[in-house]
């Protein structure tokens, strides 16, 4: 990307010395900026993983945990069937919850978009979303139950309504309550960015396909979904990471019914058992890596960034 | 202030401290512990101890009270289980004073973690239960020994203090606090009556599918479902508390059958959810605690906690100082563990349905209508009220099991740390996902 | 945007369909805002045994609720000061990805990973991390880095979504017209900028706010007020949680009231001095 850029060439003008700046304009600057954040993920987040790594391969008894060099804890992970049942649970999961958070995350940021007037409105709209999570967590876990549980408001509305005769079982303590809680708690980690995305779209754009007669539809199908694909990318992102990453949520609405693999790791900890949930740890955290690569091989965000 | 010098002044004050309590008689919980603080006050002003535990021990109004009557400060701080245990291992200086479940006491052997504590400085050893100190009950039979008993946790091999003695000795591996014997919680408006469940097998009863609770940790989830399975008659365990490779097979085999089959409506891993999995009817069996039944109780909704045909889940907890405690901070944290089972503490928890293992003590901050209704099962004289002044019973109920000893004199097996632990870990894992 | 003044059929769809994920979002919010009016003897289902502001009181006079106020300072304290970190090393490295460097890959998936690996990790690598190194853990040291290496990663990602297809001519401008790197950066970009700034710090706060499985085990001796809450419900269970809901939401509108007011304020100053510069 040798573009004769003449901010970035101003910006690293003391650069030109070496050679390299040829190549890459403004480098020197750029490792500064990135320099703060780089250092405190390898402090508090590289360094401590170094360890996790280590563990990894000790050995371990039922009260001790030996320093070692043994592949044990990695080749019983592969070996196990329970591996992979867990990871077709995690992954059901965050396939499901994707595609209703995009679903809804699209049509939510497009209706904030393009179709709420005023700045201090859109604003307004948003931080209303907001509020509820300022609300600990723990604590909206815990109103699930009186909320769709087999007497809460809920299924009391619907038998009064005389819509059902019987409370809905299914609501709470199942797969389904699991996929409701994920998109209560991650749909907006999908507004956002496909909001900044959105906002970023030149209107004219709009008008020009709408004078050239695209009907409202294929304005939305050709215009906005291609310009917003990289907020599309970075909320799948979002998306993905948190459902494979959990265990909370999982356990509370499945009524530790459920797998996951995180929960099942939060098990092995629980009974100090180190080495096996810590291979287990960094194979989860190799395989969804994969995903997000494979996520960023359809949508370059790098690549937008610096176009 | 080295320690010798301050020696005579220790044996003085004992003297005070037990011409204090003698005369206690009964002393109103709002009233300090008498006779303390031994140590000279001077010197402890400044230190600062941190008790971390389980909230239902690591309460602010009890360090509150131990402050005032110590001279030092105690801090409470309230954290779930296993973050405890992880931190005592690689955070060992967050914490001063462990409040040990008995069942996290193997992990911590040998580590370096919690130092051993000789029993001349237990200064109410002589009074405290025998459960603890002989592994009898005071009738003089011995105790179930099934999964980790207290005479198997309660004491170091040695003053090596790497592995347990299983028999007293003079090194205690904690100070025993708080014990109390579990069982199923049920709802006997929506069961059809107190006296529809009396066997532990009532719990696989298909009768309730859909509608029972367990608890979402493996080794104490396993053996509810293996007290059920023996007293349906299915097989006959070695030791609930410690099962072989076998006999958990066939029990998780079970579990998955009976999950598939929907039997289980859901698995509570914190204290609150019991309570609401009870309170709103979503289940009518569950395996729950003692306060969890006075508390679904308290809203107005009828919960009896069972005494079943088979017996009783018994537990236990206790205090141990950390190994990097020493000189004045060493001798302060003594001093706080002897104050916790004075008496004040005692008689605080046992509103909460938990016992003293000095109930002696206990007994001085309770009224006698509070001791005859939480020890003795006598029916309450008066309301009961929690330790907020909340109401709890009315008069005349009485306790669920009855007197101290009906329910700890009948413990079919203890919670417990399994030798297989890492093949149940597995296979529980494997049941969640099945 | 549309030139007429009517609005489309479809905007009506689409405010159904809003108001329908608002509802949905406070669905539980309104489970606890009626179940915080519990009277005493109520618990945390329904059915409502008498109304009262029991549990509020409850709140301020400290029994039985844990160390609640403690927490609650300091996890806002905490939050606070994540949120500032958070934009301002994002910004900065948002920045610093405008350009193609060597070592952007390893930055990139660096932030990811930390993005990935699941809490109860962190807090444990970091709690024995620190413990070889022999350092103490405290809630602001290792705690904030702890929920730092979560936020990081996020800001970090908007920060993509806000500069994306960013529109250097602006910047450009400035230059050509004489603006040094620093006014250019302090006039043109960061006010550009400023509506995703203001996102990263929502999210900085939120997510630091909410925290608990990087944060228990490197917090120290010192509980966080979803921390606190947690070790509560191991053995309380007390409309009083419902009661920190409700206030918190209430000081939440609060809160937003006075900023969109503010915002509100300032730019009709802007454009009451912007007709005046005419």
């Amino acid at each position: 990307m040798a573009i004769v850029n003449p901010a970035a060439e101003a910006f690293a003008a003391s650069d030109r010395a070496e050679p390299e700046a040829v190549e890459y304009p403004g480098e020197r600057a750029s490792w500064l900026q990135v320099a703060p954040l780089v250092v405190v993920l390898l402090l508090f987040f590289g360094l401590p993983m170094l360890v996790v790594l280590a563990v990894s391969f000790f050995d371990f008894s039922r009260t001790e945990i030996i320093p070692a060099f043994i592949f044990d804890n990695y080749i019983e992970l592969f070996r196990s069937e329970v591996t992979l049942r867990l990871y077709a649970s995690s992954l059901k999961f965050a396939a499901i919850v994707w595609a209703v958070t995009l679903v809804l995350g699209f049509n939510i940021a497009y209706f904030l978009v393009f179709h709420v007037r005023g700045l201090l409105f859109q604003i307004g709209l948003f931080l209303l979303c907001t509020v509820p999570f300022l609300t600990s967590n723990i604590i909206r876990m815990i109103s699930w139950i009186p909320f769709l549980g087999r007497n809460g408001i809920f299924n009391q509305a619907l038998q009064g309504a005389g819509v059902t005769s019987q409370p809905l079982e299914f609501l709470l303590f199942s797969d389904f309550a699991v996929i409701v809680a994920y998109v209560h708690l991650f749909t907006l980690f999908m507004v956002v960015p496909i909001f900044n995305s959105m906002a970023r779209i030149d209107k004219s754009l709009l008008e020009a396909a709408r004078d050239a007669g695209a009907g409202r539809f294929r304005v939305v199908a050709e215009v906005v979904w291609p310009l917003s694909r990289t907020g599309i990318a970075l909320g799948s992102i979002f998306v993905v990471t948190l459902v494979m990453g959990d265990s909370f949520v999982v356990r509370t609405m499945s009524g530790g019914q459920s797998a996951s693999v995180v929960s099942a790791l939060q098990n092995e900890v629980a009974a100090l058992q180190y080495p096996p949930a810590a291979a287990s740890a960094v194979i989860m955290v190799i395989i969804v890596t994969l995903m997000v690569a494979g996520i960023l091989r359809v949508v370059d965000v790098r690549k937008e960034l610096a176009g | 202030m080295t320690r010798s010098s301050s020696e005579p002044k220790n044996k003085f004050s004992r003297r005070t401290l037990l011409k204090g309590a003698a005369a206690g008689g009964a002393v109103v919980a709002t009233q300090g512990v008498g006779g303390f603080p031994t140590v000279w006050a001077q010197n402890t002003k400044d230190v600062t101890l941190v008790h971390a535990g389980g909230s239902y021990a690591a309460i602010k109004e009890i360090g509150d009270q131990a402050t005032k009557d110590l001279g030092f400060k105690i801090v409470m701080q309230a954290i779930t289980d296993d973050v405890q245990l992880n931190r005592s291992l690689t955070q060992p200086q967050t914490i001063d004073i462990n409040n040990i479940d008995s069942t996290k006491l193997p992990y911590l052997l040998g580590k370096g973690a919690i130092a051993p504590i000789p029993v001349a400085k237990y200064k109410l050893w002589s009074e405290t239960v025998p459960l603890f100190t002989k592994g009898a009950y005071p009738n003089g039979t011995m105790a179930s020994t099934q999964g980790l008993a207290p005479i198997e946790a309660m004491f170091y091999a040695d003053k090596d203090a790497k592995k347990l003695g299983g028999k007293p000795t003079e090194f205690l591996t904690m100070i025993p606090t708080i014990y109390n014997a579990d069982t199923l919680g049920i709802r006997p408006d929506l069961v059809g009556g107190r006296d529809k469940i009396t066997s532990w097998k009532d719990l696989l009863d298909p009768k309730f599918k859909g509608k029972t609770a367990l608890v979402d940790y493996a080794p104490v989830g396993v053996m509810d479902v293996a007290m059920a399975l023996e007293s349906r008659g299915d097989f006959k365990y070695a030791d609930k508390g410690n099962m072989t490779k076998d006999e958990i097979d066939k029990t998780i085999k079970i579990m998955i059958d009976l999950k598939k089959g929907g039997h289980f409506r859901s698995f509570w891993s914190t204290f609150d959810q019991s309570v609401n999995l009870m309170a709103s009817g979503e289940v009518v069996v569950q395996s729950m605690w003692s306060p969890a039944v006075t508390a679904v109780r308290s809203r107005g909704i009828d919960c009896y906690y069972v005494p079943l045909k088979e017996g009783y889940r018994g537990w236990f907890v206790g205090l141990a100082p950390m190994a990097h405690l020493s000189g004045l901070k060493l001798d302060c944290a003594y001093e706080y563990m002897n104050w916790f089972n004075s008496g004040w503490q005692g008689g605080f928890i046992a509103k909460q349905g938990y016992y003293s293992a000095v109930p002696s003590t206990a007994k001085k901050f309770l009224t006698p209508e509070e001791w005859d209704y939480w020890y003795d099962g006598k029916p309450a004289a008066v309301d009961i009220k929690d330790p907020y002044g909340t109401l709890m019973e009315k008069k005349g109920s009485t306790r669920d099991g009855g007197a101290i000893w009906d329910r700890m004199g009948n413990i079919a097996c203890w919670n417990t740390v399994m030798d297989e632990d890492r093949y149940l870990t597995r296979r529980w894992n494997e049941f969640v996902s099945s | 945007m549309h030139g007429d003044d009517t609005r489309p059929w479809t905007f009506y769809a689409f405010a159904a369909f809003f108001t329908l994920f608002v509802l949905f979002l406070y669905g539980p919010m309104i489970v606890i805002y009626i179940l915080s009016f519990q009277g005493p003897n109520g618990g945390m289902t329904f059915p409502l045994n008498g109304v009262s502001l029991h549990w509020f009181s409850a709140l301020v006079s400290q029994t039985r609720v844990g160390d609640i106020a403690g927490s609650f300072v300091r996890s806002i304290g905490l939050a606070a000061i994540v949120a500032v970190i958070t934009v301002a090393l994002s910004v900065l490295a948002g920045l610093a990805f405008r350009r193609r460097f060597r070592g952007s890959a390893f930055a990139f998936y660096l932030a990811i990973a930390s993005l990935i690996m699941p809490g109860l990790f962190v807090g444990l690598g970091i709690a024995l991390t620190f413990r070889l190194l022999g350092l103490p853990t405290e809630w602001f040291t290792t705690g904030l880095g702890a929920q730092l290496t979560w936020t990081l990663p996020f800001g970090l990602l908007i920060m993509f979504a806000v500069l994306g297809r960013f529109n250097r001519s602006y910047e450009e401008a400035a230059i050509d017209l004489g603006a040094t790197n620093w006014q250019k950066v302090r006039e043109v970009t960061l006010p550009i900028l400023l509506p995703g700034i203001i996102g990263v710090a929502l999210f900085g706060f939120t997510l630091s706010y909410d925290e608990i499985a990087r944060t228990a085990l490197a917090a120290g001796a010192r509980n966080t007020l979803p921390l606190e809450i947690w070790a509560m419900t191991t053995n309380v269970t007390s409309p009083t949680l419902y009661a920190v809901g409700a206030v918190t939401t209430i000081v939440s509108f609060i809160v937003i009231i006075l900023a969109l007011g503010s915002i509100a304020i300032v730019q009709r100053r802007r454009a009451a001095a912007g007709m005046r510069t005419e």
